[in-house]
């Protein structure tokens, strides 16, 4: 056989290039085993004080200490944590009241807010949607204290009404750029032809784009309620008793003698409760809403 | 069912005319056609009836009406969405309804309607999907349905088969013309498509840089346009268009001679010719000779492009004819079926 020929016709696998092969595919599988690592590294950070937590709620008061994961597993903190000493019942309800009350009073003022900034034209628009969206950069510590004056002068320290007020403060410049960008990817055309079908603008907003956007209202919603229930810092200043809510209460377990880890624990297990519905909502409605998308 | 009327309507957006000065009017029943390339206005004059915008000055009427200040919903118009505009949320059968559940007609009497529109357009089957399971055609249905169920004093379509493939335009296209027959609505279309607006039309206007260039009916814009513009956007392909000077009944240009275009002389004129008006002939036997460019078959004709001092020039030939490329032939003309412009004003010069 004819080697030039060979050789031109088709490339013969030199020992070199094999050999610059086999390394490139050590180097792979290097490569991936490192990647493995992180993830889990990374992921047992997030989950161990979450898993942590989880066991602790069930321990009894013995084994808290302990770093033992095989203990018999018991319901008594739970039963302990309603018990009236601790008031947490009042705690839930005070906080189911102002979560629920501040999405409920959020989400209308944000979707018109959201639709007017979206499509309407008025003076300062832009300048105004960028002040809205700043004031989520001031740290909450360097406006408790205002806050608390105010509240003081009004008269409504310790009481729903402040905490609510200012967790609107806190949830509307997010709603509102949640569901601005929602009702952005609307397109006009389905606005417009509702407007020459006869529909009113306040009608063309709750039959069109309020349905259309509602995959993200939802997310807006569950957002603000969550931001809402486990919000801590202004709880903790603007209430005393009558309307303290759940993570504040958290602190009713600091005794003199120490940290009540076990009851904590399990408080904390009551506050994650609601988070799982929603992480159950927002998948469904997410798959769903992905295949209703936009009509051509 | 109504009358349109634009006085001297100009709509601005600064200093750019998105329309000017236009004065139309579409009689009772007529089917108008807005022909004219992208961007010329022709949406813009349709938003303009529908109330999605407001024109800058001027006036519009519909029937007696001046709508100026009149809401949309005020006009009792319907309009056909070049995306169709349908609600992706709601079944077909509540995307149809919906002009009537705004208008608070009785359910009962809402349906009945619903699915009169539905079978008149061949939805029935579909009515309790949802948009997104349906195809082009059908979604162009729907919104048509929607625009039939509540027989409006106009119709108003932008572009309305533009997203549908070559076939079913064709088809959708019968559709609507039978439609329009049948319930006989002033109707205002949109198209930048001439295949459309020829068979359409009762009469087409065509649209360029936000003015009206003419207003007749096809065979007339086809046959007797009005300006050098409205000549090279009628037909397919377009006509030729040869710039050059008239002397003394002849027209002249490089490589070119042409007798009998009316008489006298003039400089700087356009001589307008079709393909199909132009025949290849034997060289020397007619009007001039040249080179074959290319030669294209279409199928019912075959396209055959000379090069004429540096111009390319098209002629439609026989299916049957052929030729090489390079090699030389004979280009007879009628004089009788040439148009001349004024190379300047591009306006046309009656012979
Ligand atoms: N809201 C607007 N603001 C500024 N310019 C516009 C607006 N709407 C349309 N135009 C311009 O007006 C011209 C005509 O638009 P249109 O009527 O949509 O053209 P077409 O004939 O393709 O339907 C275009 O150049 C377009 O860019
Ligand atoms: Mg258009």
């Amino acid at each position: 056989m004819n080697a030039v020929a060979t050789s031109l016709s088709r490339p013969v696998v030199t020992p070199e290039a094999a050999r610059r092969r086999q390394r490139a595919q050590r180097r792979r599988a290097v490569l991936k085993v490192l990647e493995v690592g992180v993830l889990l590294f990374v992921a047992a950070l997030i989950v161990f004080p979450i898993a942590w937590m989880v066991m602790t709620a069930f321990k009894t008061p013995i084994t808290v200490y302990s770093y033992t994961i095989w203990f018999q597993p018991t319901l008594d903190n739970f039963r302990e944590v309603f018990n009236p000493r601790w008031g947490i019942a009042q705690k839930v309800v005070n906080s189911t009241i102002i979560a629920c009350s501040t999405v409920v009073i959020a989400i209308p003022i944000a979707v018109s807010a959201a639709y007017a900034f979206s499509r309407l034209q008025f003076p300062l628009k832009r300048v105004t949607f960028q002040w809205i969206l700043l004031t989520q950069f001031i740290p909450a510590v360097t406006i408790v204290l205002p806050f608390y004056v105010m509240f003081r002068k009004l008269g409504l320290l310790d009481t729903y009404a402040a905490l609510i007020i200012v967790d609107l403060a806190i949830v509307l410049p997010y709603a509102i750029w949640t569901i601005k960008g929602f009702i952005d990817a609307i397109p006009l055309e389905a606005e417009e032809a509702a407007i020459i079908d006869g529909a009113s603008r306040l009608r063309v907003i709750w039959d069109i784009v309020v349905p259309m956007a509602r995959p993200g209202i939802l997310t807006a919603a569950i957002f603000c309620f969550i931001l809402t229930w486990n919000e801590f810092l202004f709880g903790y200043l603007l209430s005393r008793q009558k309307a303290v809510p759940l993570p504040v209460g958290i602190i009713g377990f600091l005794l003199e003698r120490g940290p009540v880890w076990e009851l904590i624990a399990a408080t904390g297990i009551i506050i994650t409760i609601p988070m799982f519905f929603f992480a159950l909502i927002i998948q469904r409605h997410f798959t769903k809403g992905m295949n209703l998308g936009a009509v051509r | 069912m109504a009358s349109i009327q634009f006085n001297a309507v100009t709509k601005r957006w600064g200093d750019f005319f998105g329309v000017r000065e236009l004065d139309l009017a579409v009689a009772d029943q007529e089917f108008l056609v807005l022909l004219g390339p992208s961007g010329c206005g022709k949406t813009t004059t349709m938003r303009m009836v529908a109330g999605l915008e407001e024109p800058s000055s001027g006036e519009i009427f519909i029937g007696d009406d001046l709508v100026n200040d009149m809401p949309p919903r005020e006009r009792d118009i319907a309009m056909v969405f070049q995306n169709y505009g349908l609600y992706p949320h709601m079944s077909v059968r509540d995307n149809i309804g919906y002009p009537l559940k705004v208008r608070g007609i009785p359910r009962e009497d809402a349906q009945k309607r619903i699915d009169a529109a539905a079978a008149k357009v061949e939805l029935g089957p579909f009515l309790e999907r949802k948009p997104a399971q349906l195809s082009g055609g059908q979604r162009q249905r729907v919104a048509l349905a929607r625009s039939l169920v509540r027989t409006p004093r106009v119709f108003l379509m932008d572009e309305p088969l533009s997203n549908l493939d070559a076939k079913l335009r064709v088809t959708m296209r019968a559709e609507l013309k039978h439609l329009h027959h049948e319930l006989r609505i002033t109707t205002i279309y949109v198209t930048h498509d001439q295949m459309e607006a020829m068979t359409l039309a009762t009469r087409v206007g065509v649209m360029n840089k936000g003015v009206m260039q003419q207003l007749a009916p096809p065979e007339e814009v086809y046959n007797d346009p009005a300006n050098m513009f409205v000549a090279g956007f009628i037909g397919s392909p377009s006509m030729n268009l040869v710039h050059g000077d008239l002397v003394d009944g002849t027209f002249r240009a490089e490589g070119v001679a042409v007798p009998g275009i009316g008489g006298g002389s003039r400089t700087g004129v356009v001589l307008g010719i079709r393909p199909e008006d132009l025949r290849v002939v034997g060289p020397g036997q007619g009007v001039f000779d040249a080179p074959v460019y290319s030669s294209e078959l279409t199928g019912e004709s075959t396209l055959v492009t000379f090069n004429v001092g540096g111009r390319h020039v098209c002629a439609r030939g026989d299916r049957h004819f052929r030729c090489e490329i390079g090699e030389v032939v004979g280009v007879a003309v009628d004089p009788q079926r040439a148009y001349l412009f004024d190379a300047a004003t591009e306006n046309r010069i009656r012979l």
